[in-house]
């Protein structure tokens, strides 16, 4: 009871904390922290927007249609793989000017608005955060009338996704620029073919587009989102078990276009200066 | 050199993490959703789900909003869809984690077979249960039999009329050729009423209508003056002229023209409710200025009758309105209640005060009653084309 509910936690909150994290690492890296008091309003604006949502579709006769809830889940996920994909490529713009000037190139390569990174903050968070508030608020009534471990279970694992989040951070800042900027930018590709993908589900479910029950596999036994290892694989990379073909299509021609493009060597692909790295901690 | 800051990341998120608890456990004070009505009678449908079952307390609902109370009793997460016939989703309940309770509500409009299912583990098929939706949103063809009955009903309406006009007519205009003045004065304007309460339907007929309802003032150049107005004008202004015999004749034969066609008539529900609005139109352009009987003054025996006219269509259409928009017949019914109040207030014996001697204090209550009568009547039309 305890664990289930942990791992939605874990898988909800992983699925907005890790570009968050991601794109907090980046600016970091990059030395642009200034940015970063872009990405908190981002981030608190989608949790209070979900917050309130959530709690005039639980406490109130306001509702949402099904198939509204999924075209704005779906539609903002599409909007969220925009985002993304631009921060993909801006991260490979920036990865190949390190190796001619560190500082005065990136600076413009960097210069990215802080609307983006708000915005970017805010889908990343937003696509989900309105299912995730309706969890929340009836695990919440189902505390005061019943038991409260379906609670107690979603908060250990949104902690545990801000945990994991965090030492992904702390991971990722570790590696030297090159090394980051290719990890991350393989990383973030994967992550926004899953978005795709499921966003694409989320408009099939409500029928705005065909093909809900034309499956390309199932792996519900084979790799069930119900386990750890199947929730963090829907957390990251958003897997889904049942998986519709043309889910399948949009995630294999995401990949087999952007991630060429984003490994592609540029003309000069001298190895990142030892200089360049950043000092071990 | 950058530690703090970079510690501002993670506790920031903590913090967000913390704030969406405190809020979402402040909220825990609102009414709880099992308690909010929904419409859906007997309150809300509970699901019990396990690994192994999926029960459902009922197994119809009447169309509208339907509201699902699924419980987890099982050990894996497990959903709970609503599928229309093909597997159509009509809504779903994803993420529903052992022990925890959550609410669906669909809003199902059409009556019909429904599949509940509870997908254990989420995954497959599900467990399916047979769902009936009963009533409802009338199918077309349910309105088209409601919309059928009302322009049958409206048409005996039209029938009991004509017949009253036909035969009225034939008196009155006995009484113009005998030269009774006084008694054809008297029947004059309770002649009219039974051509005023159908006149959208008079007005069908291409000159039907002015040959026997024109007013001298629309004259167009080269008409002749004909019907009840110029009979009006012979009896209470000019006197009997030589030709009035003849007219009278004519307005008898283009009343029975009129009755023979409208037997023949096929209105629609549509043409009810212009009509019950053109009624009205007719009220505040002619009748309260006075200048529809502008020689005998007995501008609010019309007016009544244009009032009976148009509570008889809605009266035909109610049915099909009560089920589409039921507060729209609520205000209607006010509205009529209210201009019927004004104009008993000017009855006098069986008939009514003169126009001329109307205060303009009355006249202007008239208009504004009749102005709120007209705003909901002209919505009708809208909710009946639905």
């Amino acid at each position: 009871m305890l664990f289930s509910s942990a791992l939605i936690g874990l898988r909800e909150g992983l699925e907005a904390a890790l570009v968050v994290s991601i794109l907090v690492a980046f600016l970091v890296k990059t030395e642009r922290r200034h940015a970063l008091r872009w990405v908190w309003p981002g981030v608190g604006a989608a949790v209070l927007l979900s917050i309130a949502v959530g709690a005039v579709l639980t406490y109130t006769t306001a509702q949402l249609s099904f198939e509204h809830q999924e075209l704005l889940g779906g539609s903002l996920s599409i909007v969220a793989v925009v985002f993304v994909t631009a921060m993909i490529f801006w991260m490979r713009k920036a990865s190949k000017s390190i190796a001619a000037e560190l500082r005065g190139k990136m600076d413009d390569a960097l210069d990215v608005g802080p609307m983006a990174v708000l915005l970017l903050s805010f889908l990343a968070v937003g696509r989900e955060g309105l299912e995730t508030a309706v969890f929340f608020y009836s695990a919440v009534q189902t505390a005061q009338s019943d038991t409260v471990q379906p609670l107690i279970g979603f908060a250990i694992g949104i902690v545990a996704a801000v945990i994991l989040a965090f030492l992904l951070y702390k991971g990722a800042v570790r590696f030297n620029l090159a090394k980051f900027f290719t990890i991350t930018g393989v990383l973030l590709v994967f992550v926004a073919a899953g978005v795709l993908g499921y966003g694409l589900h989320d408009l099939q479910e409500a029928a705005f587009l065909p093909g809900i029950n034309t499956l390309a596999f199932d792996a519900s036994d084979a790799l069930p989102e119900t386990s750890w290892y199947g929730a963090l694989l829907k957390g990251i990379f958003n897997y889904s078990q049942q998986t519709t073909v043309l889910q399948a299509i949009a995630w294999v021609a995401y990949v087999a276009i952007v991630l060429p493009l984003f490994l592609k060597p540029s003309k000069k692909t001298a190895p990142v200066p030892a200089a360049a790295a950043a000092p071990k901690e | 050199m950058t530690v703090r800051k970079t510690h501002r990341t993670p506790l920031a998120l903590v913090a967000g993490a913390a704030a969406l608890v405190t809020l979402a456990a402040c909220d825990g004070q609102g009414t709880t959703g099992t308690e909010s009505s929904t419409g859906a009678a007997g309150g809300p449908i509970k699901v019990e789900a396990s690994d192994t079952a999926c029960t459902v307390s009922a197994n119809t609902a009447a169309a509208g909003n339907v509201t699902f109370e699924i419980t987890n009793k099982g050990a894996k997460v497990t959903e709970f869809y609503l599928y229309a016939e093909g597997d159509r989703i009509i809504g779903e309940v994803e993420n529903i984690a052992p022990g925890l309770n959550r609410r669906l509500i669909v809003e199902a409009s059409d009556a019909g077979k429904y599949q509940t299912a509870c997908k254990p583990g989420m995954a497959g098929n599900g467990i399916r249960g047979d769902f009936t939706i009963t009533g409802g949103a009338p199918k077309q063809a349910d309105a088209n039999a409601r919309k059928a009955a009302a322009t049958k009903s409206y048409a005996d309406y039209v029938a009991n009329n004509t017949a009253a006009l036909e035969e009225q007519t034939g008196k009155f205009v006995d009484l113009v050729k005998a030269g009774k003045v006084d008694e054809a004065k008297a029947a004059y304007a309770t002649t009219r009423v039974y051509y005023e309460r159908i006149e959208p339907v008079a007005e069908k007929f291409g000159d039907l209508d002015p040959a026997i309802d024109v007013r001298e003032a629309d004259l167009e150049p080269n008409q002749q003056f004909t019907g009840f107005h110029r009979l009006e004008k012979d009896l209470y202004v000019t006197g009997l002229k030589p030709d009035s015999p003849q007219i009278a004749d004519k307005l008898l034969t283009d009343v029975k023209d009129l009755v023979a066609k409208s037997k023949t008539l096929e209105l629609t529900a549509l043409d009810l409710a212009n009509g019950a609005k053109g009624l009205l139109d007719e009220v505040a352009t002619g009748k309260i200025t006075g200048e529809e009987e502008t020689f005998s003054h007995t501008d609010l025996w019309d007016f009544q009758a244009n009032v009976d006219g148009s509570k008889g269509a809605i009266a035909s259409l109610r049915p099909l309105l009560q089920e589409r928009d039921a507060a729209l017949v609520s205000t209607l019914d006010k509205e009529f209640a209210n201009v019927q109040g004004l104009l008993d207030k000017t009855r006098v014996g069986d008939g009514y005060k003169f126009y001329n001697q109307l205060s303009q204090d009355e006249i202007k209550a008239f208009a504004s009653a009749v102005d709120a009568l007209s705003e909901p009547l002209s919505k009708v039309a809208e909710v009946v084309s639905r």
